[in-house]
């Protein structure tokens, strides 16, 4: 008998340590699989799962055991350091040898290598972690914070949706128009929890449900927070190209952008995106232009996108999740239309463009997302003004800063610009001498002359590329063009900068509301800046072309993509033989986000009605009520009733706080035992009762002077603090 | 088998300051004059018997719910004194309804069981009066309001059955008279706990007739050292008297307690609950009896009033039930912890009692 309790007590034990041991090792190998999963093969994160795993069973239960039990934690930590140098450089090795790749093959001898690190890897870390946590408190606080910090550092990555990985997450979230960075915010929130509530459990299970229903109403707040105001955006992407260093399709943003190879013409046909217009357009100037950004700061050397937030307000230079418009409105409304276009990017890129001027990208459901990496809406205020409209105007905005004005009139300190340009001014008829555009198209057209459109690159390495190009043989590409006449411009005070994006000709339109844009359309334009207007497209059109420009527009392929793009119908059967299967994930959140606000206030109601019900109470009921008052309060503050205690033992075990309390248990003993009596009704004398409400008053009073404020504060803000009362 | 009770604080019978400080509904007047007829008498007790304050308490419960208790305990750590501080705090008044026997029957007696003694006497029996020529009844010690049955397990069983019955009838038959004894009758039993050779040891079913078996511990330093030192004071206190009560006093408040405490429904449930669990625990081999129950009702409703209420509550329950059930439950072999096996067994029934009260 004895020994079978004692057997039971040892089963009990183990058992207690296994389910602790296992869901934390379950928790941290989640974190290590979640930030192994961008860096690694699909091996190597199953080898990091299961190095974490292996390493915290092995620690929890070796720890206090002899041979570990004796060392200290800077030799364990030491010895797992060692033991992490030793397995990379054999990893190295094995993934390096030529010999072992020889015997098992290239690709298995990666996998062999990255496996054996990455297990490596997760089982020292791990194991460093876990001893901390076993003799040290705040080594626990560490694991929590490693954990945290996995989810957030994943979380990061998917911010802007560059990074799609773990893939089935991405694409379940975005196929259904869902932020993927929610859906992975809630496993973290629930990963912390969880190993939030494993550390309490080591201490004291009976605070367990409080503190973890707290703790749970506060990451359920997170999430609404970032479901109602979205986390903050970045600005721009870093060097490291954390938050989007997707490949760029057309126009290059390199450092330098005559060096963008564009000479090579093997790959002129391939298609970038397609564009599907949704309202009626049809360009002044015989080409659809899509602006993506602009080069206007001047670095020194020449022209770059611009780093400071006072330039280029007109420009959006981040994908959305969900809607992104620009500050301001645009000058001139009345000489402009709304024109809205769906853009599907067949190639990666760094930022959305749209038609001429775009003001606002709203992000669509993908209806393909094998076919397209990127979909989206674009308005764009599209100008329809005639030449009327645009002479007579002053150059820039007189709302600018100086310091923003002069920022558009920078250019190199090469003298000839303004000799040339007053060259080609001279020649102005007087009437135009001071105008801005007529110089303007002056210059475009000496351009549109005497430059020779040709792919050869031959200034690319010219200190000035655009004064080799201009000052020499005026033979060049887009990019020499653009730079050539937006330094002229500025040299004779007009701000300027060369725009960036695709220039696509009216007869690549194939009739249909769709327009197939192809890597040979990227283009680049020089831009000014007229009073009331805005940024105008001033392009010079070379008369003279070494190049065959013209390609097959691909009329089918631009109808397939057009459709795909636009079909509704087949976008829906998509949308819902995915949901098929499951509820609407959407709606079933919404509905659980509801009832848990229900049962949030619910849980108040009663708790404030709980607390009130002596005050109202009769008089004959006020010991029951007034006396489940008491102990719903001192239940929230964390003192309760063991199970199987009597209600005297309680009192005297907190009579050291509260010896009225003591009082009031008695009375109500004696009210409840003494009317359930054999039967026979025992009669109460009503006038002799005690006074409830004065000694309510006098406990509360008691107890506020031992129980510090901020438990206090919890204890209030708990709901559910009333239903552990019995 | 160690029947030592665990926990402390909940055997002792505290006098927190919640219970005097603000007494919740006043107490009527006869239950009060109870009260006081007990605390006169432990206090005549407790200057004659120094630091057994705890046992005191529990022979005067069953002295006034009229049930018997065995004192298990070394020689020499006042189980006599004990009994005979009892005795003598009782006395006899002139005012007594007259009865046939209460010229025979005195405050304290005190029988040495031996091997053999015989069953005559204990009771006393039938002796010639050659003068009047006619059998008259000889009154044994029985006859008396506290006897101290002194190593009770070292006589016969014969006598011993002789003296249970007695025990539990209230009379006692000889040659087919039966003669009732007081109705105060009140028998503290000893035995020593280790010397066992020769012992005719009490079996179950007669261990069940006391109300309580008291193991009593050494006590502790301060208090063997005051023993010592008030010794002779204390005995000459003895022999002049000190505070008294009389035999009808104790017989009202008797009375009175059982009239004026209650003893809810949900109490008793709870009684029955936890017996049952404790048959049904498997660690138990014998579970106590429905007997045990009933005797267990009126000590619940003293120890109720001696700490000031009219009602038994749970606090109670948890400081007279290890006591009432401790010789009455055989452990199934291999169990030595009774009082883990009774906390088991309450818990969950002492829960159910606690949460009644907010129906």
């Amino acid at each position: 008998m004895q020994a079978c309790e004692t057997d039971a007590m040892k089963r009990e034990t183990a058992t207690s340590q296994i389910l602790p041991t296992g869901l934390r090792a379950l928790i941290i190998a989640a974190s290590y699989w979640v930030l192994s999963i961008s860096l690694t093969t699909e091996a190597g994160s199953i080898a990091a799962f299961t190095g974490c795993v292996l390493a915290c069973f092995a620690v929890d239960f070796l720890i206090h055991r002899p041979p570990l039990a004796r060392l200290r934690l800077g030799v364990i930590a030491l010895a797992a350091v060692l033991c992490l140098a030793v397995g990379i450089a054999l990893a190295n090795i094995l993934t390096a040898s030529i010999g072992f790749a020889r015997l098992v093959g290239p690709l298995a001898a990666y996998e062999t290598g990255e496996v054996l690190e990455w297990l490596i890897f997760s089982a020292c870390l791990s194991t460093v972690l876990r001893s901390i946590a076993q003799r040290a408190d705040f080594g626990k606080v560490l694991e929590i914070l490693f954990v945290a910090s996995a989810f957030v550092i994943t979380l990061a990555a998917h911010r802007q949706g560059m990074i799609h990985r773990p893939f089935f997450i991405g694409d379940f979230a975005l196929s259904r128009g869902i932020d993927p960075s929610s859906i992975l915010m809630a496993f973290g929130c629930g990963a912390v929890l969880s190993l939030s509530a494993l550390l309490m459990i080591e201490h004291n299970h009976r605070r367990l449900p409080y503190h973890f229903t707290v703790l749970g109403l506060l990451c359920f707040s997170l999430l609404i927070y970032v479901q109602f105001f979205g986390l903050p955006t970045p600005r721009l992407t870093d060097d490291m190209g954390l938050t989007g260093t997707a490949p760029t399709g057309g126009s290059a943003q390199d450092e330098n952008p005559f060096r963008d190879g564009q000479n090579d013409t093997s790959d002129m046909q391939t298609p970038v995106a397609v564009v599907l217009f949704r309202d009626d357009y049809e360009p002044e100037g015989g080409a659809y232009y899509f602006r993506e950004s602009a080069y206007s700061e001047f670095n020194g050397q020449l022209l770059v996108v611009p780093d400071r937030d006072d330039m280029d307000e007109d420009l959006i230079d981040f994908f959305t999740p969900t809607r992104a418009e620009i500050n301001e409105p645009l000058p001139s409304p009345d000489l402009r239309k709304t024109v809205r276009i769906t853009v599907g990017m067949l190639a990666p890129h760094r930022t959305p463009f749209g038609l001429d001027t775009p003001v606002a990208y709203a992000n669509t459901p993908n209806p393909n997302s094998l076919r397209f990496k990127q979909t989206y809406d674009a308005f764009s205020m599209v100008p329809q003004y005639n030449f009327g409209d645009l002479i007579g105007r002053s150059s820039g905005d007189p709302d600018w800063t100086e310091e923003q004005r002069q920022a558009y009139l920078q250019l190199p300190a090469d003298p000839r610009y303004k000799q040339l340009a007053d060259t080609i001014l001279q020649d102005l008829r007087p009437e135009f001498a001071d105008d801005p555009y007529a110089k303007a198209l002056a210059i475009k057209d000496y351009l549109d002359r005497n430059g020779i459109y040709s792919l050869k690159n031959e200034h690319a390495y010219a200190d000035d590329p655009a004064a080799s190009f201009l000052f020499g043989d005026l033979t060049g590409y887009c990019m020499h063009f653009a730079f050539a006449a937006t330094y002229m411009y500025r040299s004779i005070g007009l701000p300027a900068r060369v725009g960036i994006g695709y220039s696509v000709p009216v007869s690549n339109r194939a009739g249909g509301s769709s327009l197939l844009i192809q890597a040979i359309n990227g283009h680049a334009w020089p831009e000014i800046y007229l009073d009331g207007v805005g940024w105008i497209i001033v392009d010079p059109a070379p008369s003279r072309t070494l190049v065959d420009m013209s390609v097959d527009p691909q009329n089918s392929l631009q109808q397939l993509l057009g459709d795909m793009l636009r079909d509704e119908a087949s976008f829906d059967e998509f949308i819902e033989s995915q949901q098929d299967s499951t509820l609407p994930l959407g709606l079933v959140l919404r509905a659980l986000a509801g009832a848990l606000l229900a049962l949030l206030l619910a849980g108040y109601a009663v708790k404030g009605y709980r607390q009130r019900a002596p005050y109202y109470a009769q008089a004959d009921q006020r010991y029951r009520l007034s006396y489940r008052a008491i102990l719903d309060s001192l239940g929230a503050l964390g003192l309760r009733r063991r199970y199987g205690e009597s209600r005297e033992s309680f009192a005297r075990r907190i009579s050291a706080m509260t010896p009225s309390f003591g009082t009031m248990t008695r009375s109500h003993l004696q009210r409840a035992l003494r009317q359930q009596g054999d039967g026979e009704v025992v009669s109460v004398d009503m006038a002799n009762d005690i006074d409830w409400i004065a000694l309510d008053r006098q406990i509360r009073q008691e107890v506020r002077q031992h129980i510090p404020l901020w438990r206090r504060v919890l204890a209030f803000l708990n709901p559910v603090s009333w239903l552990g009362t019995h | 088998m160690s029947l030592e009770v665990t926990g402390e604080e909940n055997t002792a019978i505290p006098e927190t300051p919640a219970q005097e400080s603000a007494a919740p509904a006043a107490l009527s007047a006869a239950l009060q004059q109870a009260c006081a007829v007990l605390e006169r008498l432990g206090n005549a007790v407790k200057s004659q018997v120094i630091g057994r304050d705890e046992v005191i308490e529990l022979v005067i419960i069953a002295l006034v719910a009229d049930g018997h208790v065995l004192l298990e305990d070394f020689p020499g750590s006042g189980k006599t004194t004990l009994a005979k501080a009892l005795g003598e705090a009782i006395v006899t008044t002139p005012d007594n309804d007259s009865n046939d026997n209460l010229s025979a029957i005195v405050p304290f007696r005190r029988i040495q069981f031996t091997p053999d003694l015989l069953p005559s006497d204990v009771t006393g029996g039938a002796v010639f009066d050659a003068n009047a020529n006619h059998f008259h009844f000889r009154h044994g010690p029985l006859f008396a309001y506290v006897v101290l049955a002194d190593e009770i397990n070292r006589t016969s069983p014969k006598v011993q059955s002789a003296m249970l019955e007695a025990m539990g009838e209230k009379q006692v038959t000889v040659d087919n008279t039966t003669y009732p004894l007081d109705k105060l009758f009140f028998v503290i039993a000893t035995q020593n706990p280790l010397d066992m050779v020769g012992t005719y040891p009490l079996p179950t079913p007669q261990l069940d007739r006391f109300l309580f078996k008291i193991t009593m511990q050494h006590i502790d330093r301060d208090a063997e050292l005051n023993v010592l030192e008030t010794w002779r004071s204390r005995r000459d206190q003895s022999h002049n008297g000190g505070q008294k009560v009389t035999r009808n006093e104790l017989l009202r408040a008797r009375e009175s307690i059982d009239r004026e405490v209650q003893i809810s429904t949900a109490v008793k449930t709870a009684l029955v609950d936890i017996s049952r669990r404790l048959r049904d625990d498997e660690r138990v081999l014998q579970g106590n009896s429905t007997r045990s129950m009933v005797l267990m009702l009126p000590a619940l409703q003293v120890l109720a009033a001696m700490r000031g209420r009219d009602y038994v509550s749970a606090d109670d329950i948890e400081t007279l039930l290890p006591r009432v059930l401790a010789h009455r439950i055989e452990l199934a072999p291999g169990v030595t912890d009774f009082g883990r096996v009774l906390r088991d067994c309450m818990q969950e029934p002492m829960e159910q009692l606690a949460r009644t009260t907010l129906r």
